[in-house]
């Protein structure tokens, strides 16, 4: 009995994934394979052929342009993931540690998404005014009289780029590391204390390990959005930042889609190692 | 007991949460090797004032000393007060030996490798978890994650452990089991442990002395036989759930109560006219019979098997119910209608009389 009853069931539940397969197989598999085929196509000035051909991969690896830009995302994801960290950690530490009353870390952590209400090119634009320079930043300190001339790098090049990019993406480390944090039974952290752990112990041996979960996960959100990134750098480097996703853009805007589709690829690749990297460091099956 | 003998002193300690006062006045004291358990209803301050001896909160007023030495601004990591919590409080991301050695890796000493080695191992092997050193804490059961838990703070070999309702965690099987094996441990180690409870069972069983907190005031505090035989007030006896009590009048040694007028020639002072007669002292009689002493009707309605003894329910005319309790080595259990009045008597000197008025 129970076997005729069980089969029919489960079979009426797998059918539930049935949108999701067709979503994914339409809007990401296929895309993917279609970019990988086109990959191999060959390009002429004003035209596009199927004609399988490596050229395009050649010119990608043997252009310092291209290669070059691959550097300087990998830098630049790097310094950003760097800096997001550096300054989500004491932050996410502060609102999901600290902070006792649950209602007032929920709200410091909504406070952390207000700029969120403002649309994210907004949001790169508006550093323009503030690093320019007749811009806030030189404007106030010529006025404190700590500098005399403007400072000029602070806009457009890759210094504003990193401050663009660590300002907006900053928010996606900070909240799955205050989430982990907050579910730390605050019990153990109190029976760390009575074994006679100081704070700096209980800190790297309780608190940093617990974290870890919460700190993978914002590191692969930093790094999968900064990876692609082509707005921040293309508003606020003033064309001098390459990144993969500018060279995409550009490539596509000229209608070379051999040479947009390898660079597509390589992007891709480059995320796929870096989430799989992150993923070896912690099991999140086991710790969410 | 005098402060030298004393392993801990509390002293005059009040402790307020936004105006309400969790602790007012707390004076404890407790001997080496004892084992003394903390009874009282929830909020009633037993776990605040655990919190307060080892350091987890810092007292509004009054002192708190730690074999002879005033350790109030003392922070809780250089207390050596040993601490067990109700939920156990594992390290969740270390194996059972890494949580039992913590104490001794980070906590500030200086143990060898090889001493930290041999002193978890010996610890893992008094509390009965050979062999599980390498699991990791959400791969045993209850019942070890209760021994880990006691392991990681006896293997620090401190003089005074705390123990926060340290068996309520646990299916009532184990809980008795533990109980044993904790009084032994305890023997075993010769440290004193201060066990708070809100089971009066567990108070009565377990401690060599017992002390009953209501309202962040201890309200008595004595051997278990004295405290169960005597309790020093009316909320004294409610706490230990072995008591019917009737409210009445207490005047020129008489005590006039739903159950008629009773004399009342011993009666310990308290605030308000309670009569107190334990459980099992109360006998039922059929309704017509006479009761030479206290008589009170009341309706049957229902029983409950315990094992040992048999608990019978009555309810007054006035809605209160009263326990009959008939231990079953006195002989079988009279058995009662449903719905059948009958008359509830016992022997006056058994009782306890609460008053204002005290001889």
């Amino acid at each position: 009995m129970s076997d005729a009853t069980v089969a029919p069931k489960r079979q009426g539940s797998s059918w539930l994934i049935l949108p999701g397969i067709i979503w994914m197989a339409l809007f990401m598999v296929v895309p993917i394979l279609m970019i990988c085929y086109v990959s191999f196509w060959t390009q002429t000035t004003f035209n596009i052929s199927s004609t399988p051909t490596l050229a395009s991969w050649k010119q990608f690896f043997s252009s310092d342009t291209y290669t070059g830009a691959l550097w300087t995302t990998v830098r630049i994801w790097l310094i950003v993931l760097a800096t997001t960290f550096a300054i989500g950690y004491p932050t996410a530490l502060f609102v999901g540690l600290f902070v006792k009353s649950k209602t007032l870390s929920t709200v410091l952590l909504v406070i952390c998404v207000i700029p969120f209400w403002t649309s994210f090119l907004i949001r790169v634009l508006a550093w323009r005014p503030m690093l320019g320079k007749e811009g806030a930043i030189n404007i106030i300190l010529m006025k404190m009289h700590i500098i005399s001339q403007p400072i000029e790098v602070l806009l457009f090049t890759e210094l504003s780029v990193i401050i663009g990019m660590s300002q907006i993406y900053c928010v996606f480390m900070v909240g799955p590391i205050a989430f982990m944090l907050g579910r730390i039974d605050r019990n153990i952290i109190e029976a760390a204390r009575d074994l006679g752990a100081g704070f700096g112990r209980i800190f790297w041996k309780i608190i940093f390990p617990l974290s870890l979960p919460g700190v993978v996960v914002g590191a692969i959100f930093v790094s999968v959005m900064v990876l692609g990134e082509f707005a921040t750098s293309g508003a606020l480097s003033g064309r001098k930042v390459n990144l993969l996703g500018n060279i995409i853009v550009t490539q596509v805007g000229s209608l070379k889609w051999a040479m947009a589709s390898v660079t597509g690829v390589i992007l891709t690749v480059v995320m796929g190692m870096v989430i799989a990297v992150f993923l070896r460091i912690v099991d999140l099956k086991q710790e969410l | 007991m005098t402060t030298e003998t004393a392993i801990f002193r509390v002293d005059g300690v009040t402790k307020s949460y936004g105006g309400v006062k969790a602790l007012d006045s707390v004076m404890l004291e407790a001997g080496v090797n004892e084992y003394m358990s903390l009874l009282g209803p929830s909020g009633s301050g037993k776990t605040t004032l655990l919190r307060v001896i080892a350091g987890f909160e810092v007292p509004d007023s009054g002192r708190v000393y730690f074999q002879g030495r005033d350790i109030t601004g003392v922070p809780a990591h250089e207390r050596g007060i040993g601490f067990v919590f109700q939920n156990f409080a594992l390290f969740p991301h270390l194996t059972v030996r890494k949580n039992v050695a913590f104490g001794l890796m980070y906590g500030g000493g200086t143990v060898s490798a090889a001493e930290t080695d041999k002193r978890t191992q010996a610890v893992i092997d008094m509390v009965g978890l050979t062999g599980m050193e390498d699991r990791g804490v959400d791969q045993i059961s209850g019942g070890q994650r209760q021994r880990v838990a006691l392991a990681r703070t006896l293997v620090m070999q401190p003089k005074l452990v705390l123990l926060d309702e340290p068996l309520g965690a646990l299916d009532a099987n184990l809980r008795g089991r533990m109980r044993n094996e904790l009084r032994a441990i305890r023997e075993r180690m010769g440290v004193t442990f201060l066990h708070v409870t809100g089971s009066e069972t567990e108070a009565l069983a377990m401690g060599d002395s017992v002390v009953v907190l209501d309202r962040g005031r201890i309200i008595q505090a004595g051997k278990p036989d004295d405290v169960y035989s005597a309790p020093a007030s009316p909320a004294v006896a409610h706490f230990l759930n072995r008591f019917n009590l009737f409210s009445g009048k207490l005047s020129h040694g008489v005590f006039t109560g739903p159950f008629g007028t009773v004399a009342a020639p011993q009666v310990t002072r308290a605030a308000d006219d309670v009569y107190a007669i334990r459980y099992d002292r109360v006998r039922a009689q059929p309704l017509g019979s006479v009761a030479d002493g206290p008589a009170l009707q009341a309706t049957y309605i229902a029983s409950e098997y315990l094992g040992s003894s048999v608990m019978n329910f009555f309810e007054t005319s006035d809605g209160k119910v009263v326990e009959v309790e008939h231990h079953l080595s006195l002989g079988a259990p009279e058995t009662f209608e449903a719905r059948q009045d009958y008359i509830l008597t016992w022997t006056p000197d058994q009782a306890i009389v609460f008053g204002q008025e005290s001889k």
